[in-house]
């Protein structure tokens, strides 16, 4: 009679150890993945619900135009239309949320961020050099920057 | 093998087909006391990604180099101080060939002096010796074939639905892999979070229904932002393929950037 086959003990050893490994690695992923893992690919879903879930800071142009629907009908109406509020006034959201939230006081800085003369500007952009253009202290003595073709 | 079905038997084995069946839900409640603890939940979602298509579009001959798109950016997204952007201006200038030397084009000379936001020096050539110059605004490409999302050892980084390329904080190891995959330079490692950062087309803003934070404070319209899953035919981004030619930038890595460029020169990388 042939002796009956018997798995060796070191064999058998580690087989248990492997199919313990794998086992144990099997659960933990069972637990771990989250559960929007592949939802959409290769990536966890939530991550799209939590980068969506932060605060914006501009609060874009039609807010601006809720409570100052004037400034914004004479701003229309001149070159400067396309300009955003927010673009010179600086980020509102704060604002926007509770009108007590003092938005930046402006200084002529933002009208020579576009308008000072530069040979790589557009050439129907209108461009100045500052120092020979006006050596006063605000463009705003000679211009209103709602309507720029208007004098004040 | 014996036949018999004893009572013990047979008790036995209804007893271990119920607990299969109770398995698996029992299975199911401990996964999810597991993960509430491990793994945190996300907020509610009222925006479905597969309904959309973003996508920018970067006019050129529109770009003055004001700098406010780069301003915007790191104050919305609050990108870290420092020679970190998420989107700049680049401005180019190419100088005239030396006269009689046989060439069509001088140098290239490329700069973007703190990402443009704070305006750009007088140019190292005089006005004279300038063929033509130009600024070029940068941000995420939005590549159909990402070389970030296939290098990315842990699906940190990838494709949403909605054509945005995002990366999932929680999961970035930090490795930058897919900074020096990039091609475009779009993406830095935060000196804060020391994860991975890019343009995400400002995702908390586009699923709110607001644009994104430099199309908002451009002043000329230079950022073009819409959705090509829009049908209406007045959405500024049909507008603008409709009335511009159009290019990619480095077309020949095969990325397939979806982000067009129009009123660039061939010098612009």
């Amino acid at each position: 009679m042939r002796p009956k086959f018997k798995i060796p003990p070191q064999v058998l050893r580690i087989l248990l150890l492997a199919i313990g490994i794998v086992t144990s690695y099997s659960i933990a992923r069972y637990f771990l993945t989250p559960t929007t893992f592949r939802q959409y690919g290769w990536y966890r879903g939530e991550a799209l619900s939590e980068l969506q879930a932060r605060e914006p800071m501009f609060a874009g142009k039609k807010a601006c135009e809720e409570c100052h629907s004037d400034e914004m009908a004479k701003l229309l109406k001149h070159e400067h239309k396309s300009l955003s509020c927010e673009g010179c006034h600086g980020p509102g959201q704060a604002h926007s949320d509770n009108p007590d939230v003092k938005i930046d006081q402006l200084n002529y800085g933002p009208c020579v961020r576009c308008h000072e003369a530069n040979p790589s500007r557009p050439k129907w952009l209108k461009q100045i050099v500052i120092k020979n253009h006006y050596t006063g202290s605000k463009c705003t003595e000679c211009h209103v920057p709602h309507a720029p073709t208007e004098v004040p | 093998m014996s036949r018999n079905v004893s009572r013990r038997n047979l008790l036995a084995k209804i007893g271990a087909a119920l607990a299969g069946v109770l398995v698996a839900p029992v299975a199911r409640t401990a996964k999810a006391a597991v993960q509430k603890v491990f793994v945190s939940t996300g907020a509610a979602k009222g925006y479905d990604p597969t309904k959309h298509r973003w996508v920018m579009a970067i006019d050129a001959n529109r770009c003055i180099g004001c700098g406010l798109c780069a301003e915007a950016c790191k104050k919305e997204n609050h990108v870290p101080e420092g020679p970190y952007f998420r989107t700049w201006v680049e401005r180019y200038i190419i100088t005239k060939p030396a006269p009689g030397s046989g060439a069509a084009r001088g140098e290239t000379l490329v700069d973007c002096p703190s990402g443009g936001m704070h305006g750009y020096p007088e140019p190292a050539v005089p006005k004279e010796e300038i063929q033509h110059s130009f600024f070029v605004p940068k941000l995420c490409n939005l590549c159909e074939h990402s070389p970030c999302v296939q290098v990315c050892p842990v699906g940190a980084t990838f494709d949403a639905p909605d054509g945005a390329v995002l990366i999932d904080p929680k999961y970035c190891i930090g490795c930058g892999f897919c900074i020096q995959a990039c091609p475009y330079g779009c993406r830095f490692l935060s000196p804060i979070t020391k994860t991975a950062e890019k343009c995400t087309l400002c995702y908390h803003r586009i699923t709110r229904g607001l644009k994104p934070a430099c199309v908002e404070v451009c002043p000329t319209q230079a950022r073009v932002f819409g959705d090509l899953k829009n049908p209406a035919p007045e959405d500024p981004i049909r507008q603008f393929y409709e009335n511009n030619k159009v290019q990619a930038l480095k077309p020949h890595l095969g990325t397939e950037p979806r982000v067009f460029y129009a009123g660039i020169d061939k010098e612009v990388r």
